[in-house]
């Protein structure tokens, strides 16, 4: 073989090789990451969080709330005592997720329902929250609402505001907007609690699909937005 | 081998290279019937694609060389941007973004637009549950001198925690985006819901 046939047979295996190299990066969720991401934690770490991902599998719970959590800690280079702590928490509220919104629920669901319940949510209120669904996703209203307390909304009022609104039938959109204004009214520098009540008022009634279940209705949650 | 090694052979190998040199007379006859022979046999015919299997020779420089391998990396390229992993045509319509208040919880798409304003960053990074947290895995990009920092990510749908990288080291949640809650790391993340499956 002569040496320009060397050459180009190597430049064309380069150029082939580096294009599925590219193509397979553009993937979605693919980028940079390594074949064992959790290799840079310590051996005893490791071992901890790969006990807690085997009892999420066999929970049935999911598990790349955890990984993530885990990678989140290394990658903002947290010691690996503080992140088998994290990643021990986001396995047990999951876990109590599960236990309130049962089996039905969606991972988006279960992960949102847990970091509500990490800032505070207690699981009567996710109960109800979850009793009034009716065939929506809790999705969104739990996002917000884990929002609302992080922001300094005292718990009681997000709770009760986010409920009362649900049993409004409040659509998506109606959270949203009502985190937009609250978030705006805050860097404001009005009061957090008071600004998610003004804001509130503001969300049109909207028919519920149907009627909500006796008692479902969490007492104290009736006037405080009208 | 030369004489002087034929020489130091043994009596009978030496009679062996002595027979195998001697020239072989052929009759001038029986060459000629060979060849008349050799002449008479039918010619092969020359099929119409035989072409494209003969063996040629052919020289390239070194620039057509590294021309025809920018052009195959260039084939690549355009192909992986058409079509990603899953085999699925990537969507032409970025449609909602992740720097806008409103999640994009009911969006068809799955490119998402996130955007810091950082004028004062050199570099900025989105990391987040899409890309293992690796701060190398998605550099954004700046145009102009606004400040203003964009990347378009395809996600898979769900609800995903992210944050941005300033200078490499420094977390910040996304001001335009629901936070996260700080689960024990002392800097928050944002949350964005990519619809179509839970929604």
């Amino acid at each position: 073989m002569s040496m320009t046939r060397r050459v180009m047979a190597v430049l064309i295996l380069s150029a082939v090789a580096a294009a599925a190299a590219w193509a397979q990066d553009i993937s979605p969720a693919s980028g940079g990451r390594e074949l064992d991401p959790l290799g840079r934690l310590s051996e005893g770490s490791r071992y901890q969080i790969e006990l807690l991902l085997d009892s999420a599998r066999v929970a049935g719970l999911p598990t790349a709330p955890l990984e993530s959590k885990a990678l989140e800690g290394i990658s903002k280079r947290v010691d690996g005592r503080r992140i088998v702590a994290a990643v021990r928490m986001v396995f047990r509220s999951l876990r109590d997720a599960r236990s309130v919104l049962g089996a039905a629920a969606t991972p988006d669901e279960l992960n949102a329902a847990a970091s509500a319940l990490r800032v505070g949510v207690t699981r009567a209120e996710l109960a109800h929250l979850t009793q009034m669904r009716r065939e929506k996703s809790v999705t969104i209203p739990l996002v917000v609402l884990s929002d609302l307390i992080t922001r300094g909304v005292p718990r009681d009022t997000a709770s009760q505001t986010i409920l009362q609104l649900w049993q409004r039938g409040a659509a998506d959109d109606d959270f949203l907007g009502l985190w937009r204004g609250v978030e705006r009214d805050i860097v404001s520098g009005t009061d957090p609690g008071v600004a998610l009540l003004n804001r509130a008022r503001e969300v049109p009634p909207r028919a519920p699909s149907s009627q909500p279940e006796a008692g479902s209705r969490p007492e104290g949650t009736e006037n405080r937005n009208s | 081998m030369t004489e002087d090694d034929v020489k130091t052979l043994d009596p009978y190998v030496q009679w062996i290279v002595a027979e195998a040199r001697r020239p072989v007379s052929v009759d001038d006859a029986a060459r000629h019937r060979l060849l008349e022979a050799l002449r008479a046999e039918p010619q092969p015919t020359r099929r119409r694609l035989d072409w494209l299997v003969e063996p040629r020779r052919f020289v390239l420089p070194p620039l057509a060389t590294a021309a025809l391998a920018a052009g195959l990396v260039g084939i690549g390229v355009i192909s992986g941007l058409l079509i990603n992993r899953d085999g699925q045509q990537a969507d032409q319509r970025p449609a909602d973004v992740a720097d806008t208040p409103r999640l994009p919880g009911s969006i068809a798409s799955r490119a998402v637009k996130f955007v810091l304003i950082a004028p004062q960053a050199a570099r900025v990074a989105v990391v987040g549950d899409f890309n293992g947290w690796d701060v190398s895995a998605s550099p954004m990009t700046t145009q102009g001198k606004d400040g203003t920092w964009t990347i378009f990510l395809p996600l898979h749908p769900g609800l995903h925690t992210y944050s941005f990288v300033l200078d490499g080291t420094h977390f910040m949640p996304d001001p335009a985006a629901p936070l996260a809650p700080d689960d024990g790391y002392g800097r928050q993340s944002s949350v964005v819901l990519v619809g179509g499956s839970s929604l």
